[in-house]
């Protein structure tokens, strides 16, 4: 029964059908397509044009309120608003925190996931239900309250340092540095990781494990050679859903973290806003745009490369 | 069976808010409705609320008036970017009149609708130097910035701004300034310790016109704002983000001294959230900054009439006593002869019509930006 | 099932002491100050009870407004999104047409551009097409950021229908429509509610682009949770906040068999 349900998977799971690509498929998809295109693509094309220089037609409205707004010098336009933020010391210092703020929290978000999930697969039972529902529970809180939560928890007054002061301790008021952020990401990161890899976990055979267990490997070489293998996809997948939420965040550096350096997202807002820089803004926009680009073409590689391995395609 | 459960949920969720009410307001068909939009601090939101626009239909029973209200211009990008766009298409902005800091921005922009002065008769008690820096925004309340102190551990509050840093650094850790960018009364703080280094013609630039050349000469200000990261609340060169946060400190004794608004502090102190043992005073030399509130009519709003009728009321005897006295406390901006004498008791000794002003937008927004790339963290 | 390693009893339970103070720490110290008048530091207890903070966000009118447009919009843009995005990723998933995992990265990528230097672009945009201040419009915006749960994860969703099954009913004379209601469709329905599920958090979380289309007329939750987080004192920040969760926990309650039944994971495979 297993083998003939794992063979029907097999089959169902290769590449769609049709070796010959069809217009019918293009149409069905054409509706979220043209959305995203219309309301979306558009608006991106444009700002790149503002980026650039291009001042008039659709840019008219934003180049009559902004300040600092280079216009373009050639048929291209201008780089010399990449030239402003790229000289920037900001730009240099948030993109640097940026990057480690979301690399650390990454890291953590997967160590956890993939021990709480480990940990469930091989050994089960109550406690490790407990441990993944705590794990999600982050799910459900809007992000504008988790902020909020964590800000008055770890804060200046708050419950951390309320404790630590009644042991005669004094705990570090942890708000308003990047620790805070992590903490903060990695709250909100959690729960979607968690499920991802548990699911991946959960759908690994026991008769791979038990088999395993049977020649007498030991957990480390199990978990090394059959578990992470098996569920390397959706692994990738938590983390790169992970990176990119993390390194566009605005609401959890904006409520936890330092005034400067802060993250990009919220530097971008700093910059629309209070600075009315919108052109150097949008050329900050740009590159958290082509970072998540990367992060995309990334998995998206990984999977064919895991697809074809798998015989898949 | 799941699914069954979730499409029952879900019926009885929509039924439930169905029954509860259609939720989108009804859009008044009378043309008679002022569309009001307030970006700033709750404060004058309940102005707005409580006091201005019910006197202001006792007037003109004719018209509605219609509040929208954004907290301390969190959503000042979106609104600024709609208004734009709705006078560079000819459309709709769904606003008449707008109280917040980016009217002066939609001012230089040549985005707002400038009445006759005969439509706004009331216009000509207005100081001309506070109505030529509105940029074609209308003045119609002022408020200064003040620094409030704990006074049960401050006996002498410090008289001058040397005074103030002398304290500051005698004290590590119990004063705080918001940070410029997200709040006006610790923008306050940034552009007079600047200022303390400029010449009095200087200054006077900066605050009549866009003055890039000027900007090198913030550095010194600049410097000594950075020597204090040391010094202020933290002690680590961070800073709260807005207004309100620089409050709440005062307020639950985080620190002992901090710059507030006058009004918001007035009207934290009725409201009971402000113990009353924290005071407020003025310093000197300089003085910290103050000055008008504007309003502004986008030149695309449906209602133009309507907008200048309450404009205009908004700038009478009558309603500049109720900004006076009430929970707001605000400075007016007609002359105090003009007014109530009883009101005007409270501004006994403050020299309200010729407050020290703060910079031009543009020059402000550098400033912003000047601070946020020498001070914090640094 | 058998397991050969024990972990130390103690090393488990202070995890989970760990994780239960992690996450649950922040929650539970800010709900209680839902029910408290006044509470300083470094008191482990405040100073008084009260439900005070309760009536004083029920009685605020603009707050029921924009919870009631919350409720009745998000579910709203959810249909709209499965009707555009469903036969979408039925084809994704079960088609192979050109230009498949452009539309993909395609679709990802847009989803995380920073929202903000796109105002006036899409403050004009909206203008040119009539749609500001308008009911669509705020539906639109919320829609284009269900986009992504409601494509990729129904289809690997139906990506993964056994298509020997399909095959069996067809030869034993079902029609086309009947085999897909009865077999493709409920074999990828657990994948479509995670989507459903995603997408309302989606939706109902949106606060900048509805703020820019949708003022003054239509006001969403989280545009008020953000106003009162920020200035309120803290306990009406406290009551809104667990008002605020019990949706998404009475939603993510029903969904949780199907989310943690390994669902999600195969949400994600691309073929």
């Amino acid at each position: 029964m297993i083998s003939v349900r794992r063979k029907v998977n097999r089959e169902s799971s290769r590449a769609p059908h049709g070796a010959r690509p069809s217009l019918s498929g293009f149409a069905l998809a054409l509706p979220p397509l043209l959305l995203v295109v219309v309301f979306v693509g558009i608006p991106i094309l444009i700002g790149l044009t503002f980026s650039l220089g291009f001042t008039q037609g659709p840019n008219r409205v934003i180049s009559l309120i902004g300040q600092q707004i280079h216009i373009k010098s050639h048929w291209w336009g201008t780089f010399a608003a990449y030239s402003d933020v790229l000289h920037d010391s900001r730009f240099l210092g948030d993109l640097a925190l940026t990057l480690v703020v979301t690399s650390i929290s990454t890291v953590f978000v997967i160590a956890m996931a993939l021990g709480i999930a480990m940990y469930q697969r091989l050994i089960g039972g109550k406690k490790a239900s407990v441990l993944v529902t705590l794990s999600i529970v982050p799910l459900f809180v809007p992000v504008v309250i988790s902020a909020w939560a964590i800000h008055t928890f770890y804060g200046g007054d708050g419950f951390m340092r309320t404790l630590f002061s009644h042991l005669g301790i004094n705990f570090p008021t942890l708000t308003s540095t990047p620790v805070a952020i992590v903490i903060g990401s990695v709250w909100t990161a959690l729960p979607f990781s968690i499920l991802m890899i548990s699911s991946g976990m959960q759908a690994i055979p026991n008769a791979l494990i038990e088999a395993a267990r049977d020649c007498g490997a030991p957990t480390p070489k199990i978990i090394s050679n059959i578990l992470i293998p098996l569920a390397r996809t959706p692994i990738i997948i938590a983390a790169s859903f992970t990176a990119i939420g993390i390194l566009g965040s605005y609401t959890i550096p904006l409520f936890l973290g330092p005034n400067q350096p802060t993250m990009l997202g919220v530097e971008i807002s700093n910059f629309f806003g209070a600075y009315n820089r919108p052109q150097q803004s949008l050329v900050m926009a740009f590159f958290v745009f082509l970072a998540a680009s990367g992060i995309a073409i990334l998995y998206v590689w990984q999977n064919i490369k895991s697809a074809r391995e798998s015989g898949r395609i | 069976m799941l699914k069954k459960r979730i499409m029952q949920s879900l019926a009885l969720a929509a039924i439930a808010a169905l029954g509860v009410g259609v939720s989108a307001p009804a859009s008044h068909a009378v043309s008679q409705t002022i569309q009001v939009y307030i970006s700033a601090d709750t404060n004058i939101q309940d102005l707005w609320n409580k006091t201005l626009i019910p006197a202001f239909k006792a007037a003109y029973p004719d018209y509605d008036v219609n509040v929208t209200f954004d907290l301390h211009g969190t959503h000042d990008a979106q609104e600024t970017a709609k208004i734009t766009a709705a006078s560079v298409l000819h459309k709709n902005p769904g606003v008449d009149l707008i109280d917040g800091g980016f009217v002066t921005t939609l001012g230089a922009a040549g985005l707002l609708y400038h009445p006759n002065p005969g439509l706004l008769p009331n216009i000509a008690n207005v100081n001309k130097a506070v109505l030529k820096a509105g940029l074609g925004g209308i003045p119609y309340r002022a408020s200064s910035v003040l620094l409030a102190y704990n006074s049960k551990n401050v006996a002498t509050p410090p008289a001058t701004l040397d005074d103030l840093l002398t304290w500051i650094k005698a004290h590590p850790g119990k004063f705080t300034y918001n940070a410029p960018n997200g709040g006006g009364s610790g923008y306050s703080f940034v552009q007079t310790v600047v200022d303390k280094y400029l010449s009095d013609a200087d200054r006077t630039a900066l605050v009549a016109g866009a003055a890039p050349s000027l900007e090198s000469k913030w550095a010194q200000g600049l410097e000594t704002l950075r020597q204090l990261n040391k010094f202020t609340y933290g002690q680590n060169g961070t800073y709260p983000a807005n207004n309100a946060e620089t409050l709440t400190d005062l307020a639950t004794g985080l620190v002992d001294m901090g710059t507030v608004w006058s009004d918001q502090f007035a009207s934290a102190l009725k409201a009971g959230t402000m113990p009353a043992n924290i005071k407020v005073t003025q310093i000197s030399n300089p003085s910290l900054t103050g000055g008008a509130s504007y309003l502004g009519i986008p030149n695309s709003s449906t209602n133009k009439v309507g907008a200048r009728l309450l404009a205009n009321w908004v700038l009478s005897p009558a309603a500049q006593n109720l900004i006076v006295s009430g929970t707001l406390n605000g400075f007016p901006v007609i002359p105090l002869s003009m007014l109530d004498p009883k009101a005007t008791v409270a501004f006994t000794g403050v020299d309200i019509q010729h407050l020290r002003a703060g910079y031009i937008s543009a020059n402000a927004n550098d400033l912003k930006s000047a601070w946020a790339s020498a001070v914090p963290g640094k | 099932m058998r397991h050969s390693l024990r972990l130390p009893r103690l090393l488990l339970n202070l995890a989970i002491a760990f994780m239960a103070l992690f996450i649950l720490g922040p929650l539970i110290w800010l709900a209680a100050h839902a029910f408290v008048s006044d509470w300083h530091y470094p008191n482990f207890y405040p100073s008084g009870f009260t439900f005070h903070w309760w009536s004083r966000v029920f009685l605020d009118s603009a707050l029921s407004t924009a919870m009631r447009n919350s409720l009745i919009i998000s579910p709203i843009v959810v249909l709209c999104s499965m009707v555009i995005c469903l036969p979408a990723a039925y084809a994704v998933g079960r088609i192979n047409f050109w230009g498949r995992r452009a539309f993909m990265i395609g679709i990802f990528s847009a989803n995380s551009f920073p929202k903000i230097g796109l105002f006036a672009a899409i403050a004009t945009l909206y203008y040119s097409l009539n749609l500001m201040g308008t009911f669509v419009g705020v539906v639109i915006i919320q829609l284009l950021g269900t986009i992504i749960y409601m494509t990729w994860i129904p289809a690997a969703a139906f990506a993964a229908v056994p298509r020997n099954l399909e095959e069996a009913a067809r030869d034993a004379g079902a029609n086309k429509f009947t085999v897909f209601r009865t077999i493709t469709l409920r074999m990828a329905m657990p994948g479509i509610l995670v989507a459903i599920v995603m997408s309302f958090l989606a939706a109902f979380d949106e606060a900048q682009g509805t703020y820019l289309v949708g003022a003054p007329s239509i006001f969403t939750m989280p545009t008020e949770m953000y106003s009162l987080v920020q200035n309120y004192p803290i306990q009406v920040a406290a009551v809104f906040s667990l008002l605020l969760t019990l949706p998404s926990v009475l939603l993510l309650s029903l969904a949780r068999k199907h989310i943690m039944g390994g669902q999600l994971a195969e949400g994600f495979q691309l073929k």
